[in-house]
C-alpha cells in the first residue's frame, strides 16, 4: 500500500471516528454534558462587530444546535476555523475587519492566527504574513512578466509605486520554461512572449534590480516547474552578487516546481520523471534547511483544471500529488514537521457546483491525511491555498461578461476561505493581460472584501447550511474514490506510467467541449445568447518587439563567451555530481553563476536523459 | 472507397496547450480523419520532415504561447524550400491570434485560422471540404528523396483503399526480391499493447545513429483503425530520439485489417527495404495471443517485447509468438514481477529448442543496458564504429 492507501484508512478512520463520539456523546451523560459545557463556552466568548449600517453581528458563526451529538459532529467532524480538521478555515479569522477595540477581541478567544485579505499578487502563500495581522494587505496584483528582465522589472515597479509590501509574481517565456536558451536554432518568436526571458544570472539581476530581495516585506513568486531547480539556483545566485552571502536565510518567495502536475497536465516537463523528482527533492531539501522563510514546491492544481478536468479530479489529484511529495520529503529523513509547514497549494475555481466546498474539503482531507499518516503537527496540518479564477471559463465572445464570471469565482473563492487569491483579466481569452483589464480585475477582489459587507462582519458565513454540507459530502467522497482508484494502480507514480490522470483529464475536457457544442453546458454569448453580429474587439496586445528579442541573443551570447572556461569545468563537475547520488543543489548553484540555463539543463539531460512526452 | 484524409496535427516548440488539440485529434478520427499526432513542444523542423515523410495533406498547428505569426510563416517557409507547397497550413490558438495576425498570417501562406468559438463540427467539415482531394502533383521534379519516397508509399496504400490493387500471397515474390537487398536489416517488433515498443524502438533508434554516424533507419509504425475509420497515429508523439534527419518514419493505420497490421504493409515494407536504409524497424499494434503477424520472409529478425504483467503462467503457454520470435524482450524489468517473469519465459521458450534470446530491459531508463545488449544483438554485423560509441556509458 502506497501512502496515499493510508491517507484513505485514515478518512474513513476519522469518519468513523466522529460517528462514534456523536453516538458517545448521546449515550454517555458525562461526554455529553461535556460537549454542551465547551459549545456554551467557545458561543460566550464570540465577540460582536458593527456594520456601517449600525447592525450587531457575531464574529463567528456558528450552527444553532444544542444538542450533544450535533455539536460533537461539528466540533470534531467540521472544526472552528482554524480547528482540525479546518473544513472551516485554516486560520481562525480571516478576512474580517479589525475590532475598534482589539483588546476584547484578544480576550475573547485564543488567537491562532490571523490572514491577510486578498493578495492579488499570484502569491501562493499568504497565510505566512499572519504576523502582520492588523495590516491589511494591498490588493493589487504585482503580476507580470514579458519581454526581457528590464521590461519585467519596470512593470514590477510601476505596478509597486504605491505598495508598502513588494510581492512580485513572475511568469517566464517559453524557452525558458522549457529550459532552453534564447540563442537556440528555431526559438527566436517566442523570447519574452507571455512571460520574461531568463538566460543568465544576470537576466536575474536585472529582473529584480532595485528590490529589496531580504526585505520581510518583499517577496518574489516564480511560476516555473520543469527547470525550477537551476532558475532557483539563479534566483539565488543573484541575491548573492547584489546582498552578499548572508542574504540566503532571508530570501522569501516560492517557486511553483510541481513537476507532478507538469506530468499529468501541463507539460513543461524536461527531465525524466524520476530525475525531475530528485532534482526536485534536491532543491526541496536545501531551501528546508537553509532558507526556512521560502516556499519550494505550490502544489497546483491549477492547470489540471484549466487542462479540462472536473472539479473532483483536480482537488482528487493535487492532493494525491502534495501526499507524494510529503512521502518523497520523508524518505529523504526530513521530518513532517520541517516540511509540511512549507509546503502551498494552488486551486483553479471555476463555476461549477462543486466549487462551492472544494477547498473546504481540500483542506480537511489533506489534515486528516497529514495529521494521522504522516504523524504531523498543528503547523504541517494546514492546507495554505492561493486560488484563481479559472481561464477556462473565460470566453472571447462578449469578452466582458468575463468580470460576471471572475466575480461569482471569487466570491466562491472567499467562501471557500483561500489564503489569497488571483482575479483573472477579462481580456484574458486574448493576450496577456493589460493595465486596464488587470486594474478591473483586482478592484473586483476589493469591491467583494472591502467594499461588500459579506466577508467583513462573520466568519463561517454559510458553514453549517445544509446545501454547503450537502456539497461537502459529495465532493469528499468523490475525491476518496479517485484515491482509490490510484491507490489502486499502486500510487502516484505508478498511476502517472499507466497514464491514468492524463487520460482522465483529457476525457473530462472531451465531455466539457462535447456539452458545449451540444448546449448541455450553456455558456452565454457562446452557445446562448449569441450576437451573431458581434466585431472581434480591439485589443491592446503586448508583443515582444524583434530587436529586444536579438538584445537578448547578443546578451546571452557575451555572457558565454565571456564564461565559457569556468563553465566547462563546473559543467563536467555538475555532470559527475548528477551521475552520483549526491545532493546537486550545492553544484547548481555554482553552476548559475557562470552558465546560462540551457547549458545546465542540456548538461543533465547528457546525464539522466529528456522527457519523453506522454500523449 | 478513397484513402482516408491524412492530416498532421502539432503544438509548436515551447508550448505545452495539448488540451485544445487532444480534444480536436478526437473528433477528426471519429469522422474519418487520419490524425498523424507529432505532440506539443515541436519545432518548425520537426513538423516539416514529419510532414513530408507522413505524406499528408495538411498540417493542423495548435497555439496558446505566442510567437504564432512566426511560427506558423516559418513551416510555411520549410514546407515551401523543401518542394512540399502542396502540403496546407491551417490552425487556430483560441483568441491568443488575433484577426490582424491572421491577415498576416495568411498574406504569409497559412490557409486557415479558427478563432475561439469555432464548433468542432465547423473544423471537421473544413478538413473533409479542404482536403478530401489528393495532392495535384507527386513529388515533383527536383523533390527530395524523402518525399518521393513518401509519396510512393502513399500510392500503395491508395492503391488498396480503392481496390486497385490486392493482397499477394507470394512469398516467392518478395524473396526474389528480397535477395537483391544486402546491406538492409529489417527488424520487426511486436507485443501486446502497454509493454513499451514504442519507447523501446525510439531508444534503439538512438543508439543505431550514435553507433554508425552515417546509417540511417526507416521505421514503419501502425495504430489501429477506429469506429468511423479515422485513426490516432500517435508514435511519433513520444519517440524524441526519432525526429531526425536520418530517420525516415511513416505511421500507418490498420485500415480494418486484423493481425496488427495494414493491407498495405507488405508492399510498403519491400519499397522500404530497397530504398538504401540500413535498418527498417516495424512495429505492430498492440497485438494478442494469436500468431506472428510477420511473413517469415518479411523480416529479418523479429522482437517480441513483453510485458512482466502477463498474468499466470499458463497464459505463457498460448502465446504463439514466444515460439517463433528470435529475440524476446521483457521490457520495464524494473517492475517487482519482473524475475519471475524472466524465469518463467526462460523455460517456456527452452522447450522449443531453437536458438531464442531472452533479455531484460527498462526502456524508459537512459541508457539502460538491457537496451544496449539489444542494440548489439540485432547489429551483428558492424561497420566501422564512429567514435561517439559506447564513450560516457554507465557500467
Amino acid at each position: 500500500m502506497s501512502k496515499l492507501g493510508s491517507v484513505v484508512e485514515a478518512v474513513d478512520k476519522y469518519n468513523k471516528f466522529v460517528e462514534d463520539e456523536v453516538r458517545r456523546a448521546r449515550t454517555d451523560k458525562k461526554f455529553g454534558q461535556q460537549m454542551v459545557n465547551r459549545w456554551n463556552e467557545i458561543k460566550a466568548k464570540i465577540p460582536f462587530g458593527s456594520a456601517p449600517t449600525g447592525l450587531k453581528l457575531p464574529r463567528l458563526a456558528l450552527p444553532e444546535i444544542d444538542e450533544a451529538g450535533d455539536i460533537a459532529r461539528y466540533l470534531l467532524g467540521d472544526g472552528l476555523p482554524g480547528e482540525f480538521p479546518f473544513l472551516n478555515g485554516a486560520y481562525r479569522e480571516m478576512y474580517l475587519e479589525p475590532l475598534q477595540n482589539p483588546a476584547i477581541e484578544i480576550g475573547a478567544y485564543e488567537k491562532n492566527g490571523h490572514n491577510g485579505k486578498s493578495q492579488n499578487n499570484g502569491s501562493k502563500n499568504g497565510a505566512k504574513n499572519s504576523a502582520k495581522a492588523q495590516q491589511a494587505e494591498e490588493p493589487t496584483r504585482l503580476f507580470s512578466g514579458l519581454m526581457l528582465a528590464e521590461d519585467t522589472n519596470e512593470r514590477f515597479h510601476f505596478l509597486g509605486a504605491h505598495q508598502r509590501s513588494k510581492r512580485l509574481s513572475t511568469a517566464f517565456d517559453g524557452p525558458t520554461l522549457y529550459g532552453i536558451d534564447s540563442d537556440a536554432p528555431g526559438i527566436l518568436g517566442k523570447i519574452g512572449e507571455g512571460g520574461v526571458a531568463v538566460d543568465t544570472v544576470e537576466d536575474m539581476v536585472r529582473l529584480y534590480d532595485g528590490f529589496d530581495l531580504g526585505s520581510p516585506d518583499f517577496s518574489a513568486s516564480m511560476t516555473i516547474s520543469g527547470p525550477a531547480p537551476i532558475i532557483m539556483a539563479m534566483y539565488i545566485a543573484a541575491a548573492k552578487r547584489r546582498f552578499g552571502n548572508d542574504i540566503v536565510p532571508k530570501l522569501r518567495g516560492t517557486i511553483q516546481a510541481d513537476i507532478f502536475k507538469e506530468v499529468q497536465a501541463q507539460n513543461e516537463t524536461i527531465f525524466p520523471v524520476e530525475a525531475s523528482l530528485r532534482f526536485l527533492t534536491d532543491m526541496m531539501e536545501f531551501t528546508t534547511r537553509e532558507m526556512p522563510r521560502w516556499y519550494p514546491v505550490s502544489i497546483s492544481g491549477y492547470h489540471i483544471g484549466e487542462a479540462g478536468s472536473t472539479p473532483v479530479q483536480q482537488a482528487a489529484y493535487t492532493l494525491s500529488n502534495g501526499f507524494a511529495y510529503a512521502e518523497m520529503m520523508a524518505a529523504r529523513g526530513i521530518p513532517v514537521d520541517e516540511f509540511g509547514p512549507r509546503l502551498s497549494f494552488f486551486l483553479d475555481c471555476g463555476l461549477d457546483v462543486e466549487y462551492i466546498a472544494l477547498t473546504r474539503v481540500s483542506r480537511r482531507i489533506w489534515a486528516i491525511g497529514m495529521r494521522d499518516a504522516f504523524g504531523a503537527g498543528h503547523k504541517a496540518q494546514m492546507f495554505k491555498v492561493h486560488t484563481q479564477t479559472s481561464g477556462r471559463s473565460l470566453v472571447a465572445a462578449e469578452f466582458k461578461n468575463n468580470l460576471t464570471r471572475t466575480a461569482a469565482e471569487l466570491m466562491l473563492s472567499y467562501m471557500n476561505g483561500t489564503n489569497s487569491c488571483h482575479s483573472n483579466s477579462a481580456d484574458e481569452p486574448f493576450t496577456t493581460p493589460s493595465e486596464e483589464w488587470i486594474r478591473l480585475a483586482a478592484h473586483g477582489q476589493a469591491i467583494l472584501l472591502d467594499e461588500s459587507g459579506i466577508f467583513k462582519h462573520t466568519m463561517n458565513m454559510l458553514s453549517g447550511s445544509p446545501g454547503m454540507k450537502a456539497v461537502e459530502r459529495a465532493v469528499e467522497a468523490a475525491i476518496l474514490e479517485e484515491f482509490r482508484q490510484i491507490e489502486e494502480l499502486g500510487g502516484v507514480v505508478a498511476a502517472i506510467e499507466h497514464r491514468y490522470q492524463r487520460s482522465q483529464i483529457q476525457n473530462a475536457a472531451h465531455r466539457y467541449e462535447q456539452q458545449i457544442y451540444d448546449g448541455t453546458r450553456p455558456i452565454i454569448a457562446l452557445n446562448k445568447y449569441r450576437n451573431a453580429n458581434e466585431e472581434p474587439p480591439e485589443m491592446e496586445l503586448a508583443r515582444t518587439p524583434k530587436a529586444k528579442k536579438q538584445l537578448q541573443v547578443d546578451r546571452l551570447k557575451q555572457f558565454k563567451k565571456k564564461n565559457a572556461a569556468k563553465a566547462e569545468k563546473v559543467l563536467e563537475k555538475l555532470a559527475a555530481v548528477a551521475e552520483s547520488d549526491k545532493n546537486c543543489f550545492p553544484t547548481l548553484l555554482e553552476a548559475a553563476e557562470v552558465c546560462s540555463l540551457g547549458q545546465i539543463s542540456a548538461c543533465l539531460q547528457e546525464v539522466v536523459g529528456r522527457f519523453r512526452p506522454m500523449v | 472507397m478513397a484513402s482516408p484524409i491524412r492530416v498532421l496535427t502539432a503544438v509548436p516548440i515551447c508550448d505545452g496547450h495539448d488540451s485544445a488539440i487532444n480534444t480536436i485529434n478526437l473528433e477528426f478520427i471519429r469522422h474519418g480523419v487520419e490524425v498523424v499526432y507529432l505532440g506539443y513542444h515541436r519545432y518548425a523542423e520537426d513538423i516539416v520532415r514529419a510532414a513530408i515523410q507522413e505524406d499528408v495533406r495538411a498540417v493542423g498547428i495548435s497555439s496558446y504561447n505566442g510567437g504564432h505569426v512566426e511560427f506558423f510563416a516559418e513551416v510555411v517557409k520549410q514546407l515551401r524550400k523543401r518542394g512540399a507547397d502542396d502540403i496546407a497550413v491551417f490552425g487556430g490558438g483560441g483568441g491568443t491570434i488575433t484577426h490582424d495576425d491572421q491577415r498576416v498570417m495568411q498574406k504569409r501562406g497559412v490557409d486557415k485560422i479558427f478563432f475561439a468559438g469555432t464548433s468542432l463540427t465547423d473544423m471537421v467539415g473544413f478538413v473533409h471540404e479542404r482536403y478530401g482531394k489528393a495532392h495535384k502533383h507527386n513529388g515533383r521534379n527536383g523533390a527530395p528523396a524523402d518525399m518521393k519516397l513518401a509519396r510512393k508509399l502513399t500510392a500503395i496504400e491508395d492503391g488498396y483503399a480503392d481496390g486497385t490493387k490486392k493482397q499477394r500471397n507470394s512469398k516467392a515474390a518478395i524473396r526474389s526480391q528480397r535477395s537483391k537487398i544486402r546491406n538492409t536489416k529489417v527488424i520487426g517488433f511486436t507485443g501486446p499493447g502497454g509493454a513499451g515498443k514504442t519507447t523501446l524502438i525510439d531508444e534503439l533508434v538512438l543508439r543505431l545513429l550514435q553507433r554508425d554516424a552515417k546509417s540511417r533507419i526507416a521505421i514503419l509504425s501502425h495504430d489501429p483503425s477506429v469506429v468511423g475509420a479515422g485513426a490516432l497515429l500517435g508514435d511519433r508523439a513520444t519517440m524524441i530520439n526519432s525526429q531526425h534527419d536520418r530517420v525516415f518514419m511513416r505511421s500507418m493505420a490498420t485500415r480494418g485489417q486484423a493481425g496488427g497490421l495494414s493491407p498495405a504493409t507488405a508492399d510498403c515494407l519491400q519499397l522500404l527495404a530497397q530504398s538504401g536504409f540500413d535498418y527498417v524497424i516495424i512495429e505492430t499494434v498492440g497485438t494478442g495471443q494469436e500468431a506472428m503477424p510477420f511473413q517469415s520472409k518479411l523480416v529479418d529478425q523479429t522482437v517480441l517485447v513483453m510485458n512482466p504483467d502477463y498474468g499466470a503462467r499458463l497464459q505463457l503457454q498460448k502465446i504463439v509468438m514466444l515460439d517463433l520470435a528470435d529475440i524476446i524482450v521483457v521490457n520495464k524489468s524494473d517492475q517487482d514481477r519482473a524475475r519471475t517473469a524472466m524465469s518463467e519465459i526462460g523455460r517456456r521458450v527452452e522447450q522449443n529448442g531453437r536458438e531464442q534470446r531472452v533479455l531484460a530491459t527498462v526502456a524508459k531508463r537512459h541508457r539502460d543496458g538491457g537496451v544496449d545488449q539489444l542494440c548489439d544483438l540485432l547489429t551483428p554485423l558492424v561497420r566501422p564504429m564512429a567514435k561517439t560509441s559506447k564513450k560516457g556509458q554507465p557500467k
